[in-house]
């Protein structure tokens, strides 16, 4: 069957890989190559070296973008899955409503980035007028801002899966702890949890990869504001692009510094996780 | 047993409070998009009273400064053609390297994995001068950018899913005289459903409300601008001009989805789960 | 049920897909009217890549004002209506041109005619820049000086329009409380210094139940994006005089002498108006428009284009007469011959890498703008700017109260105009990170000694940043 299928390539692959090498592969390694180079269009470029990543390393905001997203992605990543987790535990107990529940914790999530942040900018100066200041006035309003939009949008989507992974634990075993005398905190965190370990590596594993590479909420919310100072990494390689003349190579290259930080993260959270996972 | 009624109790009304909370933004905005221009940024939190009620003025001001049925249009061609072309393109891609096995299909494929976790900055420049070079900053040409963009996603979780169908019911169809293209499509996709569905509206999401892409590649110069777009072009700078036209677009925006989730909520929160569970 | 569904599906996206079409002809500068006459234009416009006129050229000029888009793109089709050449008109929104022009100038459809704003843009913009030295357009300019030439002697960006700006105050506000027992001052005329100035405002904030306003100011917008006034225009007027000092037009590192005056000026603006400090970066420089409009304040600080914010606002109860204009003190030594801030920032451009016939349909465009009856109509009247070329006469300057202010200050032999010189400001980043501080100022995280370090150290940075 092989040798038949095989005649059918143009068919089958070719439409997806020339638009997979349009959109992603060439973009990918110029970008790689250009991110040594100094370039305003990308047909004329000169090799500089290693220019552009030493450049990186004495941009106050580069430093500033990087530490703020550790911290805010820290913080998310915790406060998200605790409180998803929490949700889920509550919606697995047959209460009356969890379907209405359901769908209002969830629906946050289905709302685009722009308007999300611009909803909760209004939101917050609403807030914040009562104590005669606006978001803008203060790095850490925005930090928060931002800190509480990703709670709301991504809390019910973890839940979800927490949910499909709570309903995954067979019964029988919970029983059987019961029957052992296990408190209903043993039965959590000796049963539950490292049954339900294979929801928590890809709730893990999409907040952070959300948490790190944000823009389109933290253009809407503060786009940076005050002066840059909650900018995370994503607007900050956006600015470096687009804001200055002739930083374009030094945008580039950290691009790829994010890249390796983000695929880093991701790949390592994976492993460790996955080595947790129970087979049932 | 009462023990466990009283907490459930208890969770109950915890969650009945959350509820408030989680709509609270939506209806903040909803409420004041009803309010007049200048009575907005005073009082944010009043309802409207008779001096303050707007009535559709507001509405009508958003639609008019920012084109909002044209940017309707233009994100609904955009996001189901898209879909579509991914759907349709990256099953056949995904069906063919998981049949033919050799070293170019298996490097194919960690290519496309690996471009699941390259974060958009990493390209966005280079492709969307190279979509200018190549007279891509249309409509059209959007659908292919998302094709290729989205083919990493798409291509996985297909794949993952193909794996596991039989192949008896190919190899039967094959002996009854089928090429490869009949054999797809009368065998394999029926079976493929439920993650045709899943890739559709993760997809959908995405594109749907997807700001950096469409701005770079179409941004302000073209008349295809998309919502966010649009959305980002009216607040991101005259937004403080008028507040109402503001809420009431924000309203606009999202509206459509609260519709299109409440209609397609089961398909979607199952697509969801699945999508998480085969990552 | 889902073949259904799948085809309702279908048939409300082809509907919705009928939507992309309305409001696609509006896009392109034409009014309902022309789309009768012109139905070729969009589809031209549409298929900007594949029709290039290549006897006529194309114009593609990107606008940085918002308020005034509508009033460019009629003209634009005016200007395709009398020539055929067709014009797009972009408008960047409001403090994003720099990044605007940065993106679309590497596409292959740049725009053919933009903007700097003076020298430091030049620096940016110098290989976009064409010659212009031999076009009409250039010898009708009066004062040639001001043209940005480079070190060749070609001239590279040509002003075209002058403006002055100052605090503009209410006259009618003003006689009102010149008429109070106990006022400070009895005429405008006696206040001709800060310490005057002062006097007068923080008594006025103190009345101003009786006077029935809400504060002596309007609001000094500090949402990023809106603090122009603060971060370009104030800090012109201590930075020229520093300037004078030096006997400069530019220096590679700020002094900042005159920070206290800045901070005199600045602290009588957020403290004695209708808006309490903490508030301020929320507020727009429409916010403050209206409240002066609306009578609500007494004074705002801002520019003679800001005349059609006044006259436009709904319900406006400040009448032409009454719109005056006063120069802004700050307490230096010697201001009581200062007037107002008048000078340039627009520099029109003709992108250098666009094909010639574009080059040369940018600059008829432009010729046609300052030199044809419809032209100058809409330049001196819908677009409000005093042009500087000899091809508008006495009659042809803008007759808002506002501009004729300007004027009457430029033509006052016992006062000197303060020049611009924020156009040799380092870079757009400065100026936004100067804006940021006045905003922390404002809302109490950080003090004035912070803010002063923070320009001093941030001039130098970005004087070195920008010079690579």
């Amino acid at each position: 069957m092989q040798k038949t299928l095989k005649k059918y390539f143009p068919i089958f692959v070719l439409p997806t890989l020339v638009a997979f090498a349009f959109a992603f592969i060439l973009p990918f390694v110029m970008g790689v190559y250009l991110s040594f180079c100094k370039f305003k269009t990308i047909t004329n470029a000169q090799f500089v070296g290693l220019e552009n990543y030493v450049k990186i390393f004495a941009d106050r905001d580069f430093l500033n973008a990087f530490w703020f997203t550790i911290r805010f992605s820290v913080l998310s990543i915790l406060t998200i899955n605790i409180f998803a987790f929490m949700l889920a535990l509550a919606l697995t107990r047959k209460i009356k409503g969890t379907n209405l529940f359901r769908t209002v914790f969830f629906m946050p999530n289905l709302i685009g980035g722009i308007v999300l942040g611009y909803i909760w900018q209004q939101m917050l100066n609403a807030v914040l007028m009562k104590y005669e200041t606006t978001l803008v006035a203060n790095a850490t309003y925005g930090f928060w801002g931002l800190v509480i939009l990703m709670n709301w949008q991504m809390i019910g989507y973890m839940m979800i899966i927490y949910i499909a992974g709570l309903q995954n634990v067979p019964t029988d075993l919970l029983e059987a702890a019961q029957i052992d005398g296990a408190t209903g905190w043993q039965a959590l965190t000796r049963v539950k949890i490292p049954l339900v370990m294979p929801s928590i590596t890809i709730c893990l594993f999409l907040t952070v990869s959300n948490s790190f590479k944000l823009f389109d909420q933290n253009l809407a919310l503060t786009a940076g504001a005050p002066g840059k100072r909650t900018a995370m990494l994503a607007l900050d390689i956006y600015n470096t692009f687009y804001g200055r003349m002739g930083y374009e190579g030094v945008g580039q290259a950290k691009a790829l510094l994010f890249f390796i930080v983000v695929a880093a993260i991701a790949l390592t959270q994976l492993a460790v996780t996955r080595r947790k996972e129970v087979e049932t | 047993m009462k023990r466990k009624t009283a907490w459930n109790g208890i969770i109950f009304f915890v969650l009945c409070i959350l509820v408030v909370v989680f709509l609270a933004p939506i209806l903040f905005v909803f409420m004041n998009s009803f309010k007049g221009r200048l009575y907005i940024s005073n009082a944010p939190f009043a309802l409207p009273t008779e001096k303050t009620f707007a009535g559709l003025t507001n509405y009508i001001n958003g639609v008019e400064k920012t084109n909002f049925f044209s940017a309707f249009g233009w994100s609904a061609f955009i996001t189901v053609f898209s879909v579509l072309a991914i759907l349709l393109f990256t099953s056949m891609a995904a069906y063919y390297l998981t049949r033919v096995n050799n070293r170019f299909t298996s490097g194919l494929y960690y290519m496309f994995v690996f471009s699941m976790i390259v974060p958009f900055q990493m390209v966005m420049f280079t492709m969307s001068k190279l979509a200018n070079i190549c007279r891509l900053n249309n409509p059209p040409g959007m659908v292919l950018l998302y094709l290729g963009f989205g083919a990493g996603l798409a291509v996985f979780m297909f794949c993952g899913f193909i794996k596991s169908i039989p192949l008896e019911i190919e190899e039967a169809a094959m002996i009854d005289g089928c090429n490869p293209l009949q054999t797809f499509f009368r065998v394999v996709v029926p079976i493929l459903k439920p993650t045709a569905i899943t890739v559709a509206i993760l997809n959908a999401m995405w594109i749907w409300n997807d700001y950096l892409l469409p701005y770079l590649v179409i941004g302000l110069s073209t008349p295809y601008k998309t919502i966010p777009v649009a959305v980002q072009y009216l607040i991101g700078s005259y937004g403080a001009k008028d507040m109402g036209a503001m809420m009431a677009l924000l309203v606009m925006s999202v509206v459509p989805i609260i519709v299109f989730y409440l209609v397609c909520q089961k398909y979607i929160i199952e697509g969801v789960v699945a999508g998480a569970v085969k990552g | 049920m889902k073949k259904r569904l799948v085809s309702t599906i279908l048939c409300a996206v082809m509907t919705m897909s009928l939507f992309a079409g309305c409001g696609r002809k509006s896009e392109n500068g034409e009014t309902p009217q022309n789309a009768a006459q012109n139905t070729q234009t969009p589809q031209e416009n549409v298929n900007q890549g594949n029709n290039q006129n290549t006897a006529k050229g194309q114009v593609y000029y990107l606008s940085f004002k918002p308020e005034v888009d509508k009033v460019w793109k009629e003209l634009a089709q005016q200007y395709t209506n009398e020539t055929g050449v067709p014009v797009k008109v972009v408008t960047a929104a409001s403090g994003t041109y720099e990044q605007t022009l940065m993106s679309e100038i590497a596409n292959t459809e740049a725009p053919t005619l933009f903007q700097v704003n003076g020298p430091t843009g030049y620096q940016s913009w110098k290989e976009y820049c064409a010659d212009l030295k031999d076009t009409e357009l250039y010898d009708w300019l009066l004062d040639k000086s001001i043209a940005i030439t480079g070190e060749d002697g070609g001239v590279y960006a040509i002003p075209y329009v002058v403006e002055g700006y100052g605090i503009i105050y209410n006259n009618a506000i003003m006689d009102e409380y010149f008429a109070l027992d106990g006022a400070k001052a009895s005429s405008m005329e006696e206040i001709k210094n800060f310490k005057t100035l002062k006097a007068v405002v923080e008594d006025m904030q103190s009345k101003k139940d009786d006077l029935g306003i809400e504060g002596v100011f309007a609001s000094t917008s500090l949402t990023p994006g809106e603090d122009w006034r603060w971060q370009t225009h104030l800090a012109n007027v201590p930075i020229a005089y520093e300037y004078k000092d030096k006997g400069v037009t530019n220096l590679d590192t700020l002094d900042f002498t005159y920070a206290e005056n800045f901070k005199n000026i600045f602290d009588l603006y957020i403290h004695n108006s209708c808006t309490a400090p903490g508030l301020l970066g929320n507020k727009s420089v429409d916010d403050s428009m209206a409240e002066f409009a609306l009578g609500q304040v007494a004074m705002v600080q801002n520019g003679n284009w800001a005349w059609s914010q006044i006259a436009d606002m709904e319900g406006n109860t400040v009448t032409e007469e009454d719109v005056r204009f006063l120069p802004i003190y700050t307490g230096i030594k010697g201001e009581e011959g200062q007037g107002l801030c008048v000078g340039t920032e627009n520099f029109f451009c003709i992108n250098s890498q666009a094909s010639p016939e574009n080059q040369a349909a940018s600059i008829a465009f432009l010729e046609w703008l300052f030199s044809s009856d419809t032209g100058k109509a809409a330049v001196t009247n819908d677009l409000g700017l005093i042009a500087p070329f000899s091809t508008f006469s006495e009659t042809e300057k803008p007759n808002d109260p506002l501009a004729k202010e300007v004027l009457k200050d430029m033509a006052d032999e016992s006062t000197t105009s303060v020049p611009w010189h924020f156009t040799s400001f380092p870079s757009i980043r400065f100026k936004d990170n100067f804006g940021a501080a006045l905003l922390e100022y404002a809302s109490g995280s950080k003090t004035w000694e912070q803010v002063k370090k923070q320009v001093i150290t941030d001039w130098a940075a970005e004087k070195a940043a920008v010079a690579q």
